[in-house]
């Protein structure tokens, strides 16, 4: 019965390190590929080169896709952060009527399937003259990354002590200057890593875009055409370089949450 | 009187920006998309757009793939995010900590990043099908990519983390004491895993099932990508309604039917997590 259990053991961790293998590996086959120096995905490699990175780089029209995706993703990324983090601190210190209505509403975006919201969007944006323009895009990046940073902030908030903040009140502080100089620096990592995920979950954003940002190119939208038109190899440098970038934004916030003893709780 | 209502009030100036916001770049447009899919171009309300949705063949096969390719990616996410999640279990904190980090990350990857790795992976000349040669097992490439299997595993592998994480923290909170009493009493592994741990994660991977399958149905970039237009799905049918033909009634209307279903989903989850959580 023993010799049992262990081999049942034993199959479990095959299946695990099978399914861990599923998720990482195909990831980690792309890096290798973006140093071919072949035109075609043949795997191993026959040669190194640097081919595919000077494509990326050289090619104006990708490096005009880099600056809109930049720029998009900083300014809404910064948008989602302030009017999520106020609608967060409204949300957990208010005592208004109706706030589990208000959170429902700025969690829908994260339940009504992306491509309904993409529809909707298209046909509003139509309808009022948004559709293609840079406003629109930001309105609806913003839009899209509220539910992370109004989770994030909530978390937050909620284990910060709201008498800290009644002690400043009481002393004559107004709101401004509390949350200024008593909650915002408490809860910075949290906000950082708010601002972080926001600028990810915008510079990564393909289905919305590709519906209304009209001429518009960003990153994701040329890449997705890119890859229902033709496999083209410095796609592999792209998705590389993306993937760096995910990494250490993450790796660095995660060490930001840990030091400040919140990486678990905003992760599960 | 004056105290009340200061507190029917108090913190709502806070919340009224993003309203607004909200308002304006989702609520409005998701109304007006109702609207139209049952405002008639003569004015006045018509069921014609949904009576034509169930009229055309195509629209109906359109609904079968994507009922079909989303119950199949559900199943085999459940089949291998369940040993995942139960192997990560027993793991010490430490290799728990890394096995975590490996599932989250590619959450936070680009989706197109994770689904070009496939293209990478499974094209005719990529590692799988090297292998596959190489070892005799095939005499030419087997085509995974732009058809129903390419759709299904790309799928299964980007929505995995969204049942493996938390059925994972369902798991941690199964007190280990449990399993130790039935021991105690005499029951075999087998029964202990099958009468004891697994009944008791069942509501949790329910849950994660409900979530993977609704994240299915809405599914666009990975269908597009690896089922090269030959597996439609419902968010491609959207895609070909609104950007190639301008048919935006019957865009709406497709739009209306999928939202129903998926928040009537949602419920059976929301449920279903309640009961997880008490």
């Amino acid at each position: 019965m023993n010799g049992q259990h262990a081999f049942a053991g034993r199959t479990v961790a095959v299946l695990g390190i099978a399914a861990l293998a599923f998720l990482v590996l195909p990831l980690l086959i792309v890096v290798p590929m973006s140093f071919s120096s072949a035109r075609s995905l043949t795997f191993p490699p026959p040669g190194f080169s640097l081919r595919w990175y000077e494509g990326f780089f050289g090619d104006p029209r990708w490096m005009e896709a880099l600056w809109t995706s930049l720029s998009l993703a900083l300014i809404s990324s910064v948008c989602a952060v302030v009017l999520g983090g106020l609608a967060a601190y409204g949300l957990r210190r208010g005592t208004f009527r109706g706030r589990d209505a208000a959170e429902s509403n700025y969690m829908a975006p994260l339940i009504v399937p992306t491509i309904i919201t993409a529809v909707a969007l298209y046909l509003g944006f139509a309808k009022t003259n948004l559709l293609g323009s840079f406003a629109g895009l930001v309105i609806a990046h913003t839009m899209l990354n509220v539910p992370l940073v109004i989770m994030v902030l909530g978390v937050a908030i909620r284990s910060f002590d709201v008498r800290i903040e009644q002690v400043a009140w009481s002393l004559g502080a107004s709101w401004t200057y509390t949350m200024r100089t008593v909650l915002l620096p408490n809860i910075a990592p949290s906000v950082f890593a708010a601002w972080i995920f926001a600028f990810i979950g915008s510079f990564d954003e393909v289905i919305v875009t590709s519906f209304v940002a009209g001429t518009y190119e960003t990153i994701p939208k040329k890449m997705f055409n890119e890859l229902i038109l033709e496999v083209n190899p410095t796609i592999t440098a792209v998705a590389t370089l993306l993937m760096l970038f995910t990494i250490v934004a993450l790796g660095f916030t995660a060490w930001l949450l840990r030091r400040g003893g919140r990486l678990k709780e905003t992760l599960l | 009187m004056a105290a009340p209502i200061a507190e029917r009030r108090h913190g709502f100036g806070f919340t009224a920006p993003l309203l607004g916001l909200m308002f304006i770049a989702f609520n409005l447009p998701i109304l007006y998309m109702l609207a139209l899919s049952i405002w008639s171009a003569e004015g006045g309300l018509t069921g014609a757009y949904y009576a034509e949705l169930i009229d055309t063949p195509i629209y109906m096969r359109v609904l079968g793939n994507t009922l079909r390719i989303s119950v199949v990616a559900t199943l085999v996410n459940v089949a291998i995010g369940y040993p995942l999640a139960y192997w990560m279990r027993g793991l010490s904190p430490r290799a728990q900590f890394i096995a975590v980090a490996l599932v989250i990350t590619p959450f936070w990857i680009s989706i197109l990043v994770r689904t070009y790795a496939w293209i990478v992976v499974l094209g005719n000349n990529g590692m799988v099908n090297r292998l596959l040669l190489w070892s005799g097992a095939v005499d030419a490439p087997v085509s995974f990519l732009y058809n129903e299997l390419g759709v299904m595993i790309g799928m299964a592998n980007v929505l995995l983390p969204f049942l493996v994480l938390p059925l994972f923290a369902s798991m941690l909170r199964i007190d280990d004491r449990l399993m130790q009493a039935a021991a105690s009493l005499g029951a075999p592994p087998r029964t202990i895993f099958l009468k004891v741990f697994l009944p008791l994660t069942l509501p949790a991977l329910a849950a994660g099932a409900l979530l993977v399958f609704i994240l299915c149905l809405g599914f666009y970039v990975t269908p597009a990508i690896l089922g090269g237009g030959k597996v439609p799905m419902i968010s491609n049918l959207l895609d070909m309604m609104i950007n190639q033909y301008p048919r935006w009634e019957q865009a709406s209307a497709v739009s209306t039917l999928l939202l129903v279903v998926t928040l009537a989903i949602f419920a059976g989850y929301r449920a279903l997590d309640r009961k997880v959580g008490a």
